[in-house]
């Protein structure tokens, strides 16, 4: 067809390519800019989980507590664990370890110029008690005297009985048996936002959680004050300039949320000058390298307070201790610090870590013996012909891998195991009903070693399902020793009872690591909770 | 027509209410409570009780969907499950960014992929058609997050002429440069996909016509090349060349869920994902239904469209 002669001719052809190179450059059009670097009043952090809500009585996830601590005070400042600072209480004292006086800071105030006063205090507390009332926090205050077990006052009453505002700055609380002081410093003092009272008096307690107080508040008494929220992007916050305990010297900071890549991008270009570290900003392992050859850039490890398991369901009469003793020898653990996390992780023997102050340093993880597997499991009287699922959420790269080395090696001692990946939701719904054989799962601990939840029958967190008499004796009894030293020679003796039963495997406790700017000064600190402590004093250099 | 029209978007209600229990149903028959998700480790049952119920979730299927229903017909699209703020206050956060970005892109695509196409099959089988073809197979073959990646790395990150993300730097919500700038790479990203697409359907449509007799007859009377590249070969080759864009247009309002994420684009992909993984279902339900609305309108401007360009299409009533 001689058609298409004309139409080879160049006109179109140059017409065309025009059209393509403008639009080109119509899209390369804004010059050619460096990328914006933030300046010196302006801190930028990155954090990989969104918040929830800004409710200072319910903050049930670690990127939610986070992020309110940057407006709303406690009543102690916890830097390290179990050493304490004066934040909104200028002390925090007892005689007899059961009746406890707080004195608050008489220069403290919210960010509308009223005064923070002991009825805030009061009033706090007691709103975390009532039932009605949506909170993360009752079981913080469940010490208190006229409260249940769950820290929460019986129907009909209103009022924690022994917590009386003395005057405007003085609080008195009572404990139904004397407590560790710590154990309340810890729980009460540090763990516990302090709300006000002429805000909340005015919303329906049952409607707290959807109210604006407790999703844009604009009354708080930290050093900075919230600006706005774009969900699962990014947080605004100014600074508080009336701070009582000093103006802050950067003057807004931007919390931004992205996936644990662009953290390390962002991080190297300049674009953020920390991550949120801890839980919730968690540098992939692989990139620490990276990091460490960027000379503008600080990088550590630091154990941490969080530990990945694997959960064998106790309630399969079965899964009996031999068995769960076989199942621990025989996984290579070191290989996976090793080889996954590339030394960054520590080996522990039970789910009390390095640095918790009850952790038992004599006690000594169980080897990796296949031999001695193989024999317990023979032992058990386990029917290795069945197969068992191993279920692995999805999410958590290093873990996922972690479950094929777990495979195999559970394989060499001669058991069947098939691997199911599952999204978290999925697998905590299962968990929490039994509905499972093996499960790997990663938990983050407190300071105090009171981690009955996790072992006591009906516990919330009893995924692992473990119901042992004895185990359960040592545990409340550990609980309510009111003296540090003897506190720690009980869960030592829990630690011990622990590794002779292996009700869960503990696989290992990844270390934090900390990674920011050498421009900022402040930051996240070895112990990640008490990092806020002193954030009004966080400053960049231009 | 504005008969038909009507018709349409009468026909169009039922449809949306069976998508919207379908959708209902699928979103609680994802395994998962959401309660769950915002307890601590340490709640107790009567409180993991509470959040079920100030969340609507311990009612009943179907009152917890008349009660969404009776809302979404008020306007109100219930409470975020994760944030507590209202589903309407974030999806509107969320619209601006994905309807700038996909808007952008689709524009930049077919700017780039109609003239491109045309030019393919004006010289069919010649080194242009076959390399404009090969490059439309590299880019329906290299997957978008992996291109986004590269251009983060080249361009963001080791020249750093560009962003590596974002849609502004925060702080300087004002800077009109530097909001083009960070549109630059998830521009590129989306409109390679969407003009790979649309290169292969315009060349394809355009040999099609050129095959026509009508052209033939055309050149035959001596019409000038402009004339019949326009009048004639451009404007037959329209009809395939919108129902693309008919696919497209849903787009707009759903975004792009991998592009979105590499460059954390504050739009609506990135909500969906941060949905699905918190199981915030009123969100869900509200993304589902707009996205419904969209491919539903979509499809009427399509068919609307078919009878502007080509007079041989009537609707009957």
């Amino acid at each position: 067809m001689g058609l298409l002669n004309w139409m080879h001719k160049k006109r179109l052809l140059v017409f065309g390519v025009a059209m393509v190179l403008g639009v080109s450059l119509l899209s390369g059009c804004g010059g050619k800019e460096a990328t914006t670097k933030a300046n010196s009043d302006t801190l930028y952090i990155g954090m990989a989980n969104p918040p929830e809500f800004f409710n200072p009585l319910l903050n049930p996830g670690i990127a939610g507590k986070f992020a309110i601590r940057f407006m709303y005070d406690s009543l102690l400042g916890m830097p390290e664990p179990n050493k304490f600072v004066p934040a909104l209480a200028d002390s925090f004292e007892t005689k007899d370890s059961q009746n406890y006086t707080i004195k608050l800071n008489p220069k403290a105030k919210w960010t509308d110029g009223k005064p923070v006063t002991a009825d805030d205090v009061v009033y706090t507390l007691n709103l975390i008690a009532n039932p009605k009332v949506e909170t993360s926090k009752n079981s913080n205050i469940k010490m208190l005297e006229g409260l249940n077990e769950q820290g929460k006052l019986p129907e009909g009453v209103s009022k924690i009985p022994g917590l009386v505002a003395v005057d405007a700055h003085t609080v008195t609380l009572k404990t139904k048996t004397p407590v560790d002081p710590n154990y309340i410093k810890n729980f009460l003092g540090f763990e516990v936002f302090i709300a006000p009272k002429h805000i909340f008096e005015k919303i329906d307690p049952a409607a707290i959680g959807s109210s604006e107080a407790a999703t844009k508040p604009t009354v708080t008494s930290g050093p900075f004050k919230f600006v706005t929220y774009k969900t699962n992007d990014h947080i605004e916050y100014t600074a508080n300039t009336d701070y009582y305990q000093g103006v802050p010297k950067l003057k807004k900071i931007f919390v931004r949320i992205m996936n644990g890549t662009l953290l390390v991008t962002e991080l190297k270009a300049g674009n953020i000058q920390m991550v949120a570290g801890g839980g919730i900003g968690i540098v992939p392992i692989k990139d620490i390298d990276i990091l460490k050859k960027d000379s503008k850039l600080s990088v550590q490890t630091v154990p941490s307070f969080q530990g990945q398991y694997l959960d064998v369901n106790n309630s399969i009469p079965e899964f009996n201790a031999k068995f769960r003793n076989a199942v621990t020898t025989a996984i290579n653990r070191q290989q996976i610090v090793d080889q996954l996390y590339k030394g960054t992780a520590q080996l522990v023997p039970t789910i009390y870590t390095p640095i918790s102050p009850v952790f038992d340093k004599n006690l000594k993880s169980l080897p990796y013996d296949p031999v001695k597997a193989k024999a317990l499991l023979a032992e058990s009287g386990f029917d290795t012909s069945k197969e068992i699922t191993l279920e692995v959420p999805i999410g958590n790269v290093l873990r996922e891998q972690s479950a094929s080395l777990i495979q195999q090696d559970l394989a060499a001692i001669g058991l069947k195991v098939k691997q199911e990946k599952v999204d978290f939701p999925t697998l905590l719904a299962r968990a929490r009903k039994g509905d499972y054989q093996m499960i790997l799962i990663g938990y983050g601990l407190t300071v105090d070693p009171d981690y009955s939840s996790y072992f006591v029958p009906g516990g919330s967190n009893n995924y692992a399902h473990i119901d042992d008499p004895k185990l359960t004796k040592m545990m409340l009894a550990a609980a309510s020793m009111t003296d540090s030293s003897q506190r720690k020679i009980a869960y030592g003796k829990i630690q011990e009872y622990m590794s002779d039963q292996q009700f869960l495997t503990t696989l290992y406790a990844p270390d934090w690591i900390i990674a920011q700017s050498k421009r900022l000064h402040g930051g996240i600190r070895p112990f990640w909770d008490g990092s806020l402590v002193d954030l009004h004093q966080w400053s960049l250099d231009g | 027509m504005i008969r038909y029209v009507l018709k349409r978007l009468v026909i169009s209600i039922p449809v949306l209410f069976l998508i919207s229990v379908g959708a209902f149903i699928l979103v609680h028959l994802t395994p998962g409570d959401p309660a769950d998700m915002y307890i601590s480790p340490d709640m107790t049952q009567a409180q993991i009780d509470l959040t079920r119920s100030a969340l609507g979730l311990d009612k009943p299927w179907l009152i917890q969907y008349f009660e969404w229903i009776k809302n979404f017909f008020s306007g109100n699209f219930g409470f975020s499950f994760s944030s507590r703020q209202p589903v309407a206050e974030i999806l509107a956060q969320r619209f601006s960014p994905t309807l700038l970005l996909m808007s952008v892109s689709l524009l930049a695509a077919y700017l780039a992929a109609i003239p491109l196409g045309i030019i393919a099959a004006l010289n069919k089988n010649s080194w242009i058609d076959r390399s404009i073809i090969g490059w439309t197979f590299f880019n329906v073959s290299f997957p978008p997050f992996f291109l986004g990646l590269a251009l983060i790395y080249v361009l963001g990150i080791k020249l750093a002429i560009f962003p590596t993300g974002g849609m502004v730097v925060l702080g300087q919500e004002n800077d009109i440069a530097g909001r083009l700038m960070h549109l630059v790479l998830p521009v590129v990203v989306m409109a390679s996909q969407f003009s790979a697409n649309m290169i292969r359907y315009v060349r394809a449509s355009v040999l099609d016509v050129l095959d026509q007799n009508y052209i033939r007859t055309a050149v035959s009377k001596g019409l000038s090349e402009l004339h019949i590249l326009f009048a004639h070969i451009f404007r037959n080759s329209l009809i395939p060349i919108i129902t693309v864009i008919g696919t497209d247009l849903p787009k707009i309002i759903g975004g792009a869920v991998i592009t979105e994420q590499i460059f954390q684009w504050p739009g609506i992909g990135s909500l969906t994902v941060a949905a699905i993984n918190s199981r915030d279902y009123p969100i869900l339900m509200a993304i589902v239904i707009l996205s419904a609305v969209a491919v539903l309108l979509a499809n009427l401007l399509v068919d609307v469209l078919y009878a502007v360009i080509d007079p041989r299409i009537r609707y009957e009533k």
